[in-house]
């Protein structure tokens, strides 16, 4: 309508112009292409910057609440995840003994075979004969745990030397006894006359174990005397699957008379990480407070700042621009400020996180774990989250009010 | 703005009618022919204020023909501020009927007067209005920036409104008349139809009041219509045509006195 004659020439009088600022215009080009991009968040970027204090303020609430989140909630997997790692396989252990009350001294074939099929494909069954006995090299001696099995790989590590899978000679020796002896894989041991070569050194064991390798000597079962076994030993893939080999152990075994004794720790474990997951909840719970002050902080500044707005809100809706749009630029300003506090409270729980790697005696391989990321994660996407609900009903209010009502002052 | 008087005998509309006031006669041959660019018929606009229902406006017709410069004067809470709301798609009347190019958009949603008021109408205002932290050319093309916004244009307004050396300056960096050029800029970046400006020079000295002046002068000259509410003396005198407004009705101002 207003003439385009006027316009071309206003065109070419203005091209000049930008180009003789050149270097005012490098600087905000990146601002400008964003400009023209997303007009929404060009002017929110710059409606924050306004008040920069302000608008500092409430991305530190929110760094806060993202930060009590996901550091406790990160904490709280750690403690876990090395209470776990410390109550080892235990869990998943079950120890059939005989009931020596009911006068049964040993575990023959058919003890051994019952429980055999008790765990058919869900653990694995290891027969024991376990006995007293003193170990010998050079000058030395000490006092050792005997275990006979033939197949050691399925309780024990290895430190030095390979585990056999079948093991029909030789000794493996337990830490304790391998330091107070001096011994090596290749040395020799001699427990109650016999010779044996040492074919390899236990490991440290991590956790709680019943079987404990610290003084053990594990022999080939031929080498006792007793050829019944004095416990079996059923390493259960699972906590549950633990559980449900004890009640059928118990019920094949135990059902007409008390013969043998079945000890699970599969439930206290479980009542175990049952605490500490609750620990975890309310430790989150605590977080999630700090965040949701910071979610109210961010919408009393939304509401403060819409107010001040309310004739530029207005004016903007007169000349055309649509209820939408506003909502849009009004949400995406206090996503900003969620997404800044987000990012910032991250990065801090991160540093924390490492910090507690660095201080205290917790292992990093507790630390580096998949969770861990999700809960750091998680707080990230939760205090954004509370942003954006936060800043949805100034939003709301502000965009949906008449422009003739807002431009009144 | 009088095509009914006729019917109604009565002798002031009548009077009013055949005077060949200097507006009204280059406007009557339009009349016939198109519509008028906004037309106010019988408009009434009442609010309730709680304390009681205070009619702002009461039975008004007004015309705005293409082209022309139209001011809308009236002491303090006559109804010109109502008016230009109703012409402007801000509000809508409590009974009576605006058209715009002719056509009924008297009961439209409010996503339907917005698409309008940036298609058909540019607004400038006594405060001027620029968002603050937008420079004047993208305070001049903010009108249309989620529609992707044409900022040659607007380049080549602010040029247009002898701010072409200011393109990238704040608000707070411009003189009062010169905020006043951007907003005109701006109010003409959608192409209008019709500018509608309330107190355009409430805030500025009488130097830069005529400097603004005549920059809607120039607009008129594109054959944009442009409707000025005001009590400045100085505005009314740039317009083509005045009508007064007393107490929520058009008053007859060559008569002194108010019609019915």
């Amino acid at each position: 309508m207003s003439g385009g004659a006027d316009g071309d020439g206003g065109d070419d009088r203005s091209r000049p112009a930008p180009a003789s600022r050149s270097a005012g215009v490098d600087r905000e080009t990146g601002d400008r292409a964003l400009y023209r991009r997303f007009p929404a968040l060009a002017l929110a970027w710059r409606n924050l910057r306004r008040n920069r204090l302000r608008s500092l303020l409430a991305t530190l609430g929110i760094v806060i609440g993202v930060l009590a989140v996901a550091t406790l909630g990160v904490f709280g997997n750690v403690v876990s995840l090395s209470a776990a790692q410390t109550l080892g396989g235990i869990g998943d252990q079950v120890i059939v003994s005989p009931d020596e009350n009911a006068g049964v001294e040993s575990l023959g074939p058919r003890e051994v075979q019952a429980v055999e099929r008790a765990a058919g494909t869900r653990g694995e069954v290891v027969p024991l004969i376990t006995g007293g006995a003193t170990a010998r090299s050079g000058g030395s001696r000490t006092v050792a745990q005997l275990y006979g099995t033939r197949t050691p790989r399925t309780l024990f590590e290895a430190r030095a030397g390979e585990l056999p899978e079948r093991h029909r000679q030789g000794a493996i020796v337990g830490p304790e006894i391998a330091e107070a002896l001096s011994l090596r894989v290749g040395s020799t041991v001699e427990i109650e006359g016999n010779e044996y070569r040492v074919v390899a050194v236990l490991a440290e064991p991590e956790g709680f174990s019943p079987v404990t390798p610290d003084t053990a000597v594990v022999l080939p079962p031929g080498e006792f005397r007793e050829q019944e076994f004095s416990q079996v030993v059923i390493e259960a893939e699972s906590g549950d699957a633990a559980e449900t080999i004890a009640a059928d152990v118990r019920e094949r075994l135990n059902a007409r008379e008390q013969r043998v004794s079945v000890f699970a720790l599969s439930s206290v474990v479980a009542e175990i990480a049952r605490f500490f997951g609750l620990l975890s909840a309310f430790l989150i719970g605590i977080g999630a407070v700090s965040l949701v002050v910071a979610g109210v902080s961010i919408l009393n500044i939304m509401l403060v700042t819409t107010v001040e707005r309310r004739g530029e809100i207005g004016v903007m809706r007169a000349v055309g621009v649509h209820r939408e749009d506003v909502l849009r630029l009004l949400v995406v300003e206090a996503t900003l400020l969620g997404v800044a506090g987000a990012v910032g409270g991250a990065v801090l729980s991160v540093l924390a996180v490492g910090g507690l790697w660095y201080f205290t005696p917790v292992a990093l391989d507790v630390v580096l774990v998949p969770t861990n990321a999700a809960y750091v994660l998680g707080a990230a996407v939760f205090g954004v989250l509370v942003s954006l609900a936060s800043g949805a009903y100034p939003a709301y209010k502000a965009a949906g009010e008449r422009p003739v009502e807002a431009l009144r002052g | 703005m009088n095509d009914s008087a006729g019917g109604t005998g009565d002798p002031a509309r009548t009077e009013r009618a055949v005077t060949p006031t200097s507006t009204s006669a280059s406007a009557s041959p339009d009349e016939r022919d198109e519509p008028s660019v906004l037309e106010l018929a019988d408009a009434t606009r009442e609010y309730d204020t709680g304390a009681g229902v205070v009619r702002a406006l009461d039975g008004v017709d007004l015309r705005v023909d293409r082209g022309e410069s139209l001011a809308v004067i009236g002491p303090s809470g006559s109804g010109k501020s109502t008016t230009l709301n109703l012409l402007g798609l801000l509000d809508a009347p409590t009974e009576g009927t605006v058209r715009l190019d002719g056509r009924d958009v008297t009961a439209i949603d409010d996503r339907e007067a917005t698409d309008l008021r940036r298609e058909f109408v540019g607004f400038v205002f006594q405060d001027f209005y620029l968002i603050p932290t937008l420079t004047a050319r993208e305070n001049v093309a903010m009108p249309t920036m989620f529609q992707g916004g044409d900022r040659g244009r607007a380049a080549a307004l602010l040029e247009r409104v002898g701010l072409g050396d200011r393109l990238d300056h704040y608000p707070s960096e411009l003189s009062g008349g010169q905020k006043q050029r951007v907003a005109i800029a701006r109010s003409l970046v959608n192409e209008p139809e019709v500018v509608l400006a309330d107190e355009p020079t409430g805030n500025l000295d009488l130097d830069t009041s005529e400097r603004v002046l005549d920059e809607f002068d120039r607009v008129r000259e594109q054959g944009v219509s442009v409707v000025l509410v005001t009590h400045d003396p100085l505005v009314t005198e740039y317009a083509g045509r005045a009508v007064e407004l007393v107490d929520g009705r058009v008053a007859d101002r060559d008569a002194g006195g108010t019609v019915e």
